[in-house]
């Protein structure tokens, strides 16, 4: 309703804006610039936030003091601390990191916000700048014109910036002729009474601009033409602060439990740092005065001194709440609980997918090999349960003929029960999640997310071929027919190492180990081609076995070949480092089974 | 010319095939310097004295390894041609 009612009321005052004055027609349109160049450079810094970003992540968030750095250079370098934001909450959504180092991004983000208002009062608004708008204009958009993702992005990015100055200079002109006609300064207001009013006007117009940075942009400007005043400026500022959260908050309203405990986050910061701010505004700006001096800054550079305000108070809120980060942590976790927590189902479904992720391809990339190894860790202790092993057994030191004499259940375990409930769901949304990421990405990205999709339908064939397998299997494996059972057993024997060393590939991170292991559960699956290595021929022809055995036999050993290839194929997909050698050699160094054939032979 | 001809233009220009290949022929040589060492370490253990079905798979390990070595420097041979 507010909505509906909102829009209008905002167009009808402009269009009366425009009519009254042609300067604040060019205000706006500045504003407008502005904020369509902040779009612009958003989308242009998304094309490169994929695995450049993941990779420094990786190393740069696993404290909250290098979450802060991360934050504050991505925002310096991006000019958006909105996209940063979304990047935040994509990589918490992809358990790349923990809501601790998204908040520690957050604070960063905040501190780098100011390096926009340095920008803008130290350059943008002594030089003509845009002089600079229109060449980087003319050669972004030749650039967006181009197929190559990364020479699109840098089109966008010069775009954005282009855009920036473009709009800087308009608001600049109509601040400048609106001097001539009308004293804006007329109408500020000291005292307390002027602080609130001005928090207020910054609040609002932050939430109807959807940036603090336009807000601060455009205080700026007027602050450099004397259209309000040092004090009143101020208090804008503090208002901008509050409103880019007002904004943030409304966002998370349709996103995902991480999106919402962050933005919460964000929230109470913000919230506290403004309060604490008009609290203690006077030796606030006593401060800002005595380091403005210190550092050089002339008395009357007001608009300098608006910079350095809004990196002391931000800067402030950060360290006031740094000791209690772990707390805001804890509270916000326990009053926003996810599903995961408040709902205990008995159809598992995935961990990692949401929304949130899905506006960065690599974050999405993220989440999808996450689920996919998920899903694999159940596929595995189905499989195993299956084949009647202890799914511990398989993965401690005990030697393999033991750990199938360790039997999981006197009862067969109901593999049909586990997929509906296990499997199923999850790589049903793990198909439909890929779906809806492909269309963000790359030709390059959509080429790994199908060998991505096709690791899953590995592992959901291995547990339905597991069903098949465990019929025969478990009427044989303690069969009256010592050879029957011996060759059941092997079976057993067989795919409980390939499940153990499938686990050992999993942990490893030395390539050339991961290389031989790969190659060896190869080089071993082929002892289920029993026609070819002439075991079938040798029970049958010395009457050791029936002939129905015979015929279960074959095809029980051709389901285990089978689990066996689909988990490998897995393995050198999901478990294989994207930045190593191995994934840079586009898979040249994985054995085919050509070379199985040639190794067998050799070693005969 | 052409949207895609100039994109091939500066592909060649600044190299970025040579790059890739290069990229491929520094991972392979890693590998093989890697697997290299791996084998050393198999023909050590196979020298000490090792159980019958320890001795087996180290010989299996060896045969895998020497295969995975010479499959490598065919690769870096290709590249290198």
């Amino acid at each position: 309703m507010l909505r509906k009612i909102l829009l209008p009321s905002i167009f009808v005052v402009l269009a009366y804006g425009f009519w009254i004055s042609p300067d604040f027609k060019g205000i706006a349109a500045g504003v407008s610039i502005f904020l369509f160049g902040m779009l612009t450079l958003e989308e242009g810094f998304k094309v490169f936030s994929g695995g450049i970003l993941e990779k420094v992540l990786e190393k740069s968030t696993n404290t909250l003091y290098k979450s802060i750095g991360f934050g504050f250079i991505t925002t310096a370098i991006m000019q958006s601390s909105g996209l940063v934001s979304v990047l935040a909450v994509s990589f918490i959504g992809a358990g790349l990191i923990g809501l601790a180092q998204g908040i520690g991004i957050i604070f960063g983000a905040n501190i780098g916000t100011t390096t926009g208002a340095w920008l803008m009062a130290g350059f943008g608004l002594k030089i003509k700048i845009s002089a600079y708008a229109m060449p980087l204009l003319v050669f972004g958009v030749l650039l967006i014109f181009q197929k190559a993702k990364s020479l699109k992005g840098i089109g966008y990015i010069l775009t954005g910036i282009g855009f920036l100055f473009l709009g800087i200079h308009y608001m600049k002109e109509g601040f400048e002729s609106l001097t001539t006609t009308i004293d804006l300064a007329t109408y500020a207001v000291d005292g307390i009474k002027g602080l609130f009013i001005f928090v207020g006007i910054g609040i609002v117009a932050t939430i109807l601009m959807q940036s603090s940075h336009a807000t601060i942009v455009l205080v700026l400007t007027a602050l450099s033409v004397g259209q309000i005043t040092y004090e009143n400026a101020i208090a804008l500022t503090i208002g901008a602060n509050i409103g880019t959260t007002v904004t943030a908050v409304i966002a998370s309203l349709g996103s995902n439990i991480d999106g919402k405990r962050l933005s919460s986050a964000h929230f109470i910061f913000n919230m506290v740092t403004a309060a604490v701010a008009i609290a203690l505004i006077s030796p606030i700006i006593d401060s800002v005065n005595f380091i403005s001096e210190f550092i050089g800054i002339a008395n009357d550079n007001y608009t300098l001194k608006l910079a350095v305000f809004d990196s002391l108070f931000k800067v402030m809120g950060v360290v006031m709440f740094i000791p209690f980060v772990d707390k805001l942590v804890q509270f916000l976790e326990n009053r926003l609980k996810g599903k995961d927590k408040q709902e205990v189902e008995s159809y598992e479904s995935a961990q990692y997918l949401n929304d949130s992720v899905l506006e960065i391809p690599a974050t999405a990339m993220a989440a999808i090999v996450r689920e996919t190894k998920h899903l694999y860790v159940n596929a595995f202790e189905i499989i195993a349960h299956g084949l009647n092993i202890k799914r511990t057994n398989i993965l401690s030191a005990m030697e393999l003929e033991d750990v199938i004499k360790d039997s999981y259940s006197k009862n067969i375990v109901d593999i049909d029960e586990f997929y509906e409930h296990r499997i199923k769901g999850i790589y049903g949304e793990i198909i439909d999640f890929a779906t809806q990421a492909q269309s963000q990405m790359s030709p390059e990205d959509i080429e790994e997310l199908y060998a991505l999709k096709i690791a899953s339908k590995d592992i959901v064939d291995a547990v339905k071929d597991t069903k098949h397998l465990q019929k025969n299997l478990l009427k044989y494996k303690n069969n009256s027919n010592k050879h029957i059972q011996d060759q059941y057993n092997g079976i057993r024997i067989g795919l409980a190492e390939l499940l153990r060393s499938i686990d050992a590939i999993s942990k490893m991170s030395e390539e050339d180990e991961i290389i031989l292991l790969l190659s060896k559960i190869k080089v071993h699956m082929q002892r289920y081609d029993i026609l070819a290595n002439g075991t079938l021929d040798k029970l049958i022809r010395n009457d050791l076995i029936t002939n129905e055995m015979a015929t279960s036999l074959m095809n029980d050993s051709s389901y285990a070949y089978e689990i066996s290839k689909h988990f490998i194929a897995m393995a050198e997909v999901i478990f294989i480092d994207d930045s190593g050698d191995i994934k840079n050699l586009d898979g040249d160094m994985f054995i085919s089974d050509e070379d199985v054939d040639s190794i067998i032979k050799k070693g005969e | 010319m052409g949207v895609k001809k100039f994109i091939e233009l500066v592909t060649e220009t600044l190299g970025l095939d040579e790059m890739k290949k290069s990229s491929k022929k520094k991972s392979i040589k890693n590998l093989l310097k890697k697997l290299k060492s791996k084998k050393d370490s198999i023909d050590k253990e196979l020298k000490a004295k090792v159980g019958k079905k320890k001795k087996k798979e180290l010989s299996e390990e060896l045969d895998i390894i020497l295969f995975q070595i010479k499959k490598g420097e065919a690769i870096l041979k290709k590249l290198n041609s």
